[in-house]
């Protein structure tokens, strides 16, 4: 490099320090960390939105002290590797004080590392893998990572209880995506519906992307299940449902959030009518301010709300009251959020009250939905 | 159970078979495996749903409708991607092949969105979905023995062309050589574009079959389909057209028993482990001629 060109590259080092660094006292910076482009990008539209919402808000009413928030979306497609990449982006990019996400619990885990190597605090608004509350700690016991969703295993001993107690089904035939979400889900409600005493008439799994199911569920038919618990997504879950019509098996079917989708209904068709599912976030049970949220939401993005953007939006809530209130510190909005540890000094989002232990998970209730005449209604009986 | 289960594997493999014409036709002919074949069968279920939304056409007109259009879309198919590179190595056709794989399902992915979308049930008659008859314990839908009629006529169509007609006449002496074949007088790039355009066709149909058949469609269907019909074609005997067929009905059987009576997880395996096993212990396939291969 000639005497010339070094000369160029220190002015344009120079010109980008002062061009950044009035933005900086400016505006306050949060990254939402989920998948906007690829397969999963209908997932990462729902948290965009969410967050996009109480940003507006908080802007409106003059931003945080007077600085403006502005969001960075980071795309990682809900990829392990991705999420990975992502997350050393944030976490070297220090106007960052915070972020939202991930999306999936996949690529939550593969993210986790940086962040609590390089003291970012992070609350995902949907992961529920329990894998993630072991990892949520840095090497000083420190927690960093959070999330407003319940676990799988709550989850799924939830359903267990539920199909015993308001279905008061007997038989139960499982089916089951082969990955984490499917199989933690699985065997969380298998082992609590075996302690209430329903009987477990068969388990099959089958590969994400698969499209014919006929052989295991005529292979399920055979022990006359009355319950068909698909622990998986919507996609696949709407052929397992046809399937089953098809091969006239007469059960209940019911799953997790994993088919919270309206593609679930147009999918399966009639197939779709008495299908039970349990969602962290129900508009007709929502308490508080969720009428007004409800109706921002339709008028803002034309279209029903679903359960993530509920999440997302109380996510993004949290951490901009921790950031109002402990300053724009990455280690400052950690020790708020960490000390968010009672029902008393919880936050009350939309989708209920939010607090978190130690690991950084929250003790959130689930609601069931049911399908009826073609559409999602709440279903007649909520558990506690 | 038995009854089901092989009812079950048969629809599957009549579903295999007819998307493993279309490439052991191509690969008789001119010896490139046309990777691109399973994306015409997702092209076929993705333009059947247009032009039934978009024109409001009955299913039979647009079964014949997107018959038409997918073999058009396989000779342009071959005329853009294929005919230049007809005297390159073979790999570098098969790379070619692998690409418009990719080409065309990102174009599905811009034109038709990435989301799996239902078939339209009001096109179809409501008695698809009834048991059409029982045999001891199982049970035959409408749907499965429309299938089975439609893929069994189809294919004896297919017969009929190769080996009573004279184009089918000149497919099959191309497949034996080619350079004889033109000094013969047989135009040979038309041949080519005649058995793409064949092939493309029954690919057409399976497409809407199978988009049928389990009421969803999406734009990477075409890739495992893609390829078990492959290695149906493999099993059979690559080239064979009889043994494709078998091949797919072989595959589908074993897929069924193998999901039914082993592990569901297995399913896959079985299918491969069966083609392997084949190639093993008769690596022509099943129907296929044991040749020399002149390297």
């Amino acid at each position: 490099m000639s005497g010339k060109n070094w000369f160029k590259a220190v002015t344009a080092f120079l010109l980008v320090l002062f061009l950044s660094s009035p933005s900086m006292a400016q505006t306050i910076r949060i990254a939402v960390a989920s998948p906007f482009t690829g397969a999963l990008a209908a997932y990462g539209d729902n948290v965009r939105a969410g967050v996009t919402l109480k940003v507006e808000e908080i802007n409106a009413q003059g931003g945080i002290n007077g600085q403006q928030i502005q969001v960075e979306w980071m795309d990682e497609q809900c990829e392990p590797r991705e999420a990975a990449t992502v997350s050393s982006r944030i976490a070297q990019n220090r106007n960052i004080v915070g972020v939202v996400g991930h999306l999936c619990s996949s690529a939550h885990l593969a993210a986790l590392p940086t962040y609590l190597r390089q003291g970012v605090p992070v609350i995902s608004p949907t992961a529920t893998s329990v894998a993630i509350s072991d990892q949520s700690k840095d090497r000083n016991g420190n927690t960093w990572a959070f999330r407003v969703v319940y676990r799988d295993d709550y989850q799924g001993e939830f359903l267990a209880r539920y199909v015993n107690e308001v279905l008061e089904l007997q038989n139960i035939a499982v089916f089951y995506e082969n990955n984490d979400y499917g199989i933690g889900l699985k065997d969380a409600f298998v082992n609590k519906a075996r302690e209430l005493g329903l009987n477990i008439v068969g388990q099959e799994a089958y590969i994400k992307g698969a499209s014919d199911f006929n052989p295991q569920l005529t292979r399920l038919r055979g022990s006359n299940p009355d319950g068909l618990f698909i622990s998986g997504y919507y996609p696949e879950g709407a052929l397992i449902a046809g399937q089953a019509d098809n091969l006239g098996m007469k059960v209940a079917k019911f799953g997790a959030d994993g088919f919270d989708n309206a593609d679930y209904i147009s999918l399966a068709g009639s197939s779709a009518e008495n299908t039970y599912l349990t969602v962290p976030f129900l508009p007709d049970v929502a308490e508080g301010e969720a009428e007004a949220f409800l109706q921002n939401f339709r008028e803002r993005f034309d279209r029903e709300v679903d359960w993530m953007s509920a999440n997302a939006y109380d996510a993004a809530g949290i951490l901009l009251q921790a950031i109002a209130e402990a300053g724009a510190d990455r280690a400052k909005i950690r020790e708020y959020l960490a000390s968010m540890n009672s029902p008393e000094k919880g936050y009350h989002g939309i989708a209920g009250l939010t607090y978190f232990n130690e690991k950084g998970d929250s003790l959130k209730p689930a609601f069931v939905k049911k399908v009826q005449d073609g559409q999602f209604v709440a279903a007649p009986i909520q558990l506690d | 159970m038995l009854e089901q289960q092989l009812i079950n594997g048969l629809t599957l493999g009549m579903i295999y078979a007819l998307i493993a014409v279309g490439y052991t036709m191509v690969y008789g002919v001119i010896q490139l495996i046309n990777f691109a074949h399973g994306e015409i069968f997702m092209l076929a279920a993705f333009l059947a749903v247009t032009f039934i939304t978009v024109f409001g056409l009955p299913l039979y007109v647009v079964i014949v409708l997107t018959m038409a259009c997918c073999a058009l879309i396989g000779v342009l198919l071959d005329i853009f991607a294929y005919r230049p590179l007809r005297q390159s190595p073979r790999l570098a056709a098969l790379i070619t092949a692998i690409g418009m794989s990719i080409f065309l399902q990102n174009l599905a992915m811009i034109i038709w969105g990435s989301r799996p979308r239902p078939f339209v049930q009001d096109a179809l008659p409501s008695f698809l979905r009834t048991t059409a008859f029982s045999i001891g314990n199982a049970n035959v839908s409408w749907m499965q023995l429309s299938i089975f009629v439609l893929a069994s006529t189809l294919m004896l169509v297919l017969f009929f062309i190769i080996n009573k007609t004279r184009v089918g006449t000149a497919m099959r002496a191309l497949s034996q050589n080619r350079t004889g074949a033109a000094l013969m007088g047989i135009n040979v790039n038309r041949v080519i574009s005649f058995t793409f355009a064949l092939g493309s066709s029954m690919g057409a149909v399976a497409g809407i079959m199978v988009a049928i058949y389990y009421n969803t469609l999406y734009p990477t269907m075409g890739y495992v389909a893609g390829v078990k019909a492959f290695a149906a074609a493999v099993l059979g005997g690559i080239g064979s057209v009889p043994g494709a067929m078998i091949g797919g009905i072989v595959l589908g059987i074993a897929e069924a028993l193998g999901a039914g009576y082993i592990s569901s997880l297995y399913r896959d395996g079985i299918a491969y482990a069966v083609m392997i096993a084949v190639i093993i212990f008769r690596p022509s396939g099943i129907l296929g001629k044991s040749t020399v291969e002149k390297v």
